[in-house]
């Protein structure tokens, strides 16, 4: 097959010839049936079953290249045509199927360890939830809440201090005390967003046991024209306005980006009651400068501003066990208001969260190149709570941390096709409280520094991939803590931890279809700060939390087991297997005896150590009956043991299942990739608990349905995509085991969304 | 290995300009109460009766003490709470009352007595006629032997159902203080 092209379009020698095939970014399946479009030329053609097109009698020149298929987001290519040209086009028809290391494409990231992405689409469509939520689209992550403005991810079981979340680098610094602070990312800066479900990470800083979220901002396209998008979505529930807007050009002098986020939200609603004081507010900014000073040598400077002030459900706000008893029989959250409000008061949080990152390349010889990295971050958090004496305008809660990153990563490839990648890294913490508040600080002043360093071989060979590798951190803690009997004093401690982590791993491809990775890895973390020195009453959990300063590392050794079959381009198996023992296990145990003051007896909490045992599977079973048609079905389930107490873990997510039918239109000259979905989720009961291990039996299992529907428009060179989609269409009321409102109100209620994205440029 | 070095060096010639946290500063807690009592005298004339609480390094730290009192059968008795804290540092304690009834409407005293036959009445109101609880009558029955709950709350609801007569069910609130005294009727 191929397209005539006038012969004299552009008045040159036109007698080049542009051939190419189109294959799904996912599987590597060729995409027949694809539509291929050169704009300037103005000609197109189909791809024939391989998935192949050709063009010829084109003039030399510069082209954008338009490529859709059904179910997809058309791509846009811009390329100089200047002799015969073989192009390989990608396409994300799998999206459910993509990794981490498909995404990114840097070959120097290959890794045994199998990852799973939402892409820049999902993101663009879903942008006004939080990061977490669009994390929670990815089998095997569930997400640990404080409201809806308030999440973190779990995975395979683990969340906060032994789950690493690193922002395009660097490790998000934040204060991840309790289970009520979320990870300080705006979604929309990302273009996309990992998990890595890894028995070990070693090439990165940070608190992780295995698992690791990457936030990443994405290369520049080659175009060199300025281009854009515009993203606004409405949701009915809370009535919020989330507005977004992205502006790069890869121009000669650098390529940048600027992204600018604000999102405004009033009081959620439950399908019976308003959650009074659930609003929230964000305004957030990004700017990214990249420039190649030679083909050897390439910087990229980075930054974001994070800033955002949450509710919080004002009868989730207790004093002590009664109240929390009071509040568990109220059939109404207490203070609910029969109106909506945009108003946002205690209690609330205030965060803002800086981050500069300056990174640079150095390619030494064609298969050398060192790599520095700095990150810089701020995060100021403040939390207010209802407080006597017009107190509540002044923060409960008011902390600095500062943390600076260093880092130079050296890779060598060998002719082999060994690669070693190796790297040093410091980074240093410095965490302040701001006096002022009136309340002795749950957290201490401290410093930590953390110098460290890891070696990485790879190898690739047909059919296998190896890889080994370990790292080595010291961490260091100066801590400033004041004394818990009167008068106070300053007592100084420091710590020092060593930790080590190793990894094996190995992925075979049996053949283009079948592909099995298996990875093994020990690692230790050290105790964070809140695990050594909390001190106090945590609302959060209505009891008393005391740190431990003689805790030593934990030990996890995780294994790790994949498979990836694809069968006749109709159905795509994930099925994932992993079993981490984790000795001296940190958490918080209850003690026997209750602790008096002037507002009552409250249980004492102390960090303790245990063995502990986490073990579950991850499955995504996608089916294709037609081209039309795409079933994908996705269920994950997570065993969590104390084998000392020989008692389940707590905070383990329910077994949940959810399946997604799409079903695609015809496009047609106007209307691009309209499609219609209906999804479900159904989530268990958790009665893998005791008892007397939580505050009210677990809530009950429930069933979710959502729709949506949505095309895109071309107008020029403008494309609009619009949608609307619908969550908790059936106004189920339910409450989900891993947010702690469920405690005092039920979850949210339906919600539309209406979405509009205007793509211009290029 | 002259680079790695070098950011050693970088890596805390930036700290030292860009960490400009304070040194800490220890917070004077002055919203912590630290001590209750409640002043007990029979309106007929006679001895008043004390029960104090006192937690001078508040949750932390060393327990709290805790007296209690007895009191004698069928008597009415005129009660007086004061609540009090260490306002401006370590050296001297305030009252706090004060603090309370200036916010009269956000704040009610609630009382429960366990194993014992005796009456509360509150004897104060806010600006909207509703009880404080600062004041108040016990009035006790026969003898006996058990507990009395004092408890604060802090922005109770105090339209809803029963709160008036001092029933906390319905009352939402935090709380802000909740001390059982020991007290025998004999």
């Amino acid at each position: 097959m191929s397209g005539q092209v006038p012969a004299n379009a552009f008045g040159q020698q036109c007698s080049l010839t542009l051939s190419g095939n189109v294959l799904d970014k996912g599987t590597n399946i060729p995409l027949h049936f694809s539509n291929v479009y050169i704009q300037e030329a103005e000609v197109g053609m189909v791809t024939d079953s391989l998935g192949n097109f050709q063009f010829r009698n084109l003039c030399a020149g510069k082209y954008h290249i338009e490529i859709s298929h059904i179910g997809c987001e058309p791509e846009l290519y811009y390329f100089q045509l200047a002799r015969d040209t073989v192009l390989k086009i990608y396409l994300h028809h799998h999206a459910e199927l993509l990794d981490e290391v498909v995404v990114h494409g840097h070959r120097e990231d290959n890794t045994s360890q199998a990852s799973a992405t939402i892409s820049a689409e999902v993101i663009a469509k879903e942008g006004n939830k939080t990061l977490t939520d669009l994390l929670e689209n990815i089998t095997g992550v569930s997400s640990l809440k404080n409201g809806s403005g308030i999440s973190k991810p779990v995975i395979h079981g683990l969340f906060g201090n032994r789950v690493a979340i690193l922002n395009n680098g660097v490790a998000q610094a934040g204060q991840q005390w309790g289970n009520d602070h979320a990870p300080e990312i705006d979604p929309f800066s990302a273009n996309h967003l990992s998990v890595v479900k890894g028995a070990s990470a070693l090439a990165y800083p940070g608190n992780s046991l295995g698992s690791v979220v990457l936030v990443e901002a994405g290369d520049f396209e080659e175009d060199p024209h300025l281009q854009g998008n515009v993203n606004y979505i409405f949701q009915t529930n809370g009535r919020g306005h989330s507005l977004n807007t992205k502006l790069e050009q890869n121009a000669d002098w650098a390529a940048w980006r600027v992204t600018g986020t604000y999102k405004k939200r009033g009081d959620t609603h439950t399908p019976n009651y308003f959650l009074t004081n659930t609003g929230n507010q964000e305004t957030n900014f990004s700017t990214q400068l990249k420039k190649q000073f030679s083909t050897r040598w390439k910087s990229n400077l980075y930054y974001s501003l994070f800033n955002t002030e949450i509710g919080i459900l004002r009868g989730s706000h207790i004093g002590n066990l009664t109240d929390l008893d009071r509040a568990l029989n109220s059939k109404l959250p207490f203070y609910t208001e029969e109106k909506f409000s945009y108003n946002i008061n205690a209690p609330r949080q205030r965060v803002k969260h800086h981050l500069l990152k300056f990174e640079s390349k150095y390619f030494l010889s064609e298969n050398a190149a060192l790599n520095f990295k700095y990150g810089g971050q701020l995060n100021n958090r403040k939390e207010f709570d209802v407080r006597r004496g017009g107190r509540t305008d002044t923060p409960a809660l008011h902390l600095n941390q500062y943390q600076h990153f260093f880092e130079t990563v050296f890779n060598q490839e060998y002719r082999n096709g060994m690669l070693l990648k190796s790297g040093v890294q410091f980074n240093l913490v410095d965490n302040g409280n701001i006096p002022g508040t009136g309340i002795l600080p749950l957290i201490p002043n401290y410093l930590s520094y953390q110098p460290s360093g890891f070696v990485i071989l790879r190898k690739e060979a047909k059919k296998w991939f190896w890889e080994a590798g370990g790292r080595y951190d010291m961490k260091i803690y100066d801590v400033t803590a004041i004394s818990n009997s009167i008068p106070r004093v300053f007592e100084y401690f420091d710590h020092q931890f060593h930790n080590y982590a190793f990894s094996g791993g190995v992925k075979y491809k049996f053949s283009k279809s079948l592909k099995a990775s298996l990875n093994l890895g020990q690692m230790l973390r050290a105790p964070e700060i809140n695990e050594l020195y909390s001190a106090g009453l945590h609302q959060g959990v209505s009891g008393i939390e005391e740190g431990s300063r003689d805790l030593v590392p934990e030990m996890s050794t995780k294994l790790v087991g994949s498979v990836d079959w694809f069968f006749r381009k109709k159905l795509f198996i994930q099925a994932l297997g992993y079993y981490q023992n984790i000795d001296d296990f940190i958490y918080l145990q209850p003690q026997s005896d209750f602790r008096l003051t002037i507002r009552g007896a409250f249980p004492v909490f102390k960090y303790e150590q245990t063995n502990a045992t986490i073990y579950g599977t991850d499955w995504q079973l996608t089916f294709e009956p037609t081209q039309r048609l795409k079933i994908v079905n996705k269920y994950s389930l997570v065993r969590g043991v104390d084998r000392t107490q020989n008692l389940p873990l707590i905070n383990i997510p329910a077994d949940n299942l959810s399946s997604a039918w799409q079903y695609n239109f015809k496009s047609s000259d106007r209307f691009k990739n309209p499609f219609f979905s209906l999804s479900g989720k159904y989530v268990r009961r958790q009665n893998r608990l005791e008892e007397e291990q939580d505050f009210a039996p677990t809530p009950d299992e429930y069933f979710l349905l959502n729709a949506s529907i949505g095309t895109s428009v071309s107008i020029g060179h403008s494309s609009f995509d619009i949608g609307i989609s619908g969550e908790n269409l059936l106004n189920t009321a339910y409450r989900d085991y891993l947010n702690r409102l469920r405690y005092f109100a039920d979850d949210l209620g339906r919600n539309v969304s209406l979405r509009v994205n205007w793509k211009f440029g290029g | 290995m002259k680079s790695i070095k070098f950011l050693y060096l970088l890596a805390f010639g930036l700290f030292i300009f860009a960490s400009c946290n304070d040194d800490p500063v220890i917070e004077n807690q002055e919203e912590v109460i630290t001590d209750l009592v409640v002043t007990l005298t029979p309106t007929d004339g006679g001895d008043s009766k004390t029960l104090i609480f006192n937690d001078d390094d508040g949750d932390g730290g060393n327990a709290p003490s805790i007296v209690g009192t007895s009191l004698a059968p069928n008597t009415t008795y005129d009660a007086v709470i004061v609540v009090s804290g260490f306002e401006e540092g370590e050296d001297e304690k305030e009252d706090i009352t004060i603090e309370i009834l200036a916010e009269a409407d956000e704040h009610q005293f609630f009382f429960q007595a366990t194993g014992l036959s005796i009456d509360f009445e509150y004897a104060d109101t806010d600006s909207a006629n509703r009880p404080i609880g600062q004041q108040f009558r016990l009035i006790t029955r026969e003898a006996g032997s058990g507990t009395v709950l004092v408890t604060l709350l802090h922005e109770p609801t105090k339209d809803a159902a029963g709160v008036a007569d001092g029933d906390i069910t319905n009352a939402a609130g935090e709380t802000d203080v909740a001390v059982t005294f020991p007290v025998t009727v004999e």
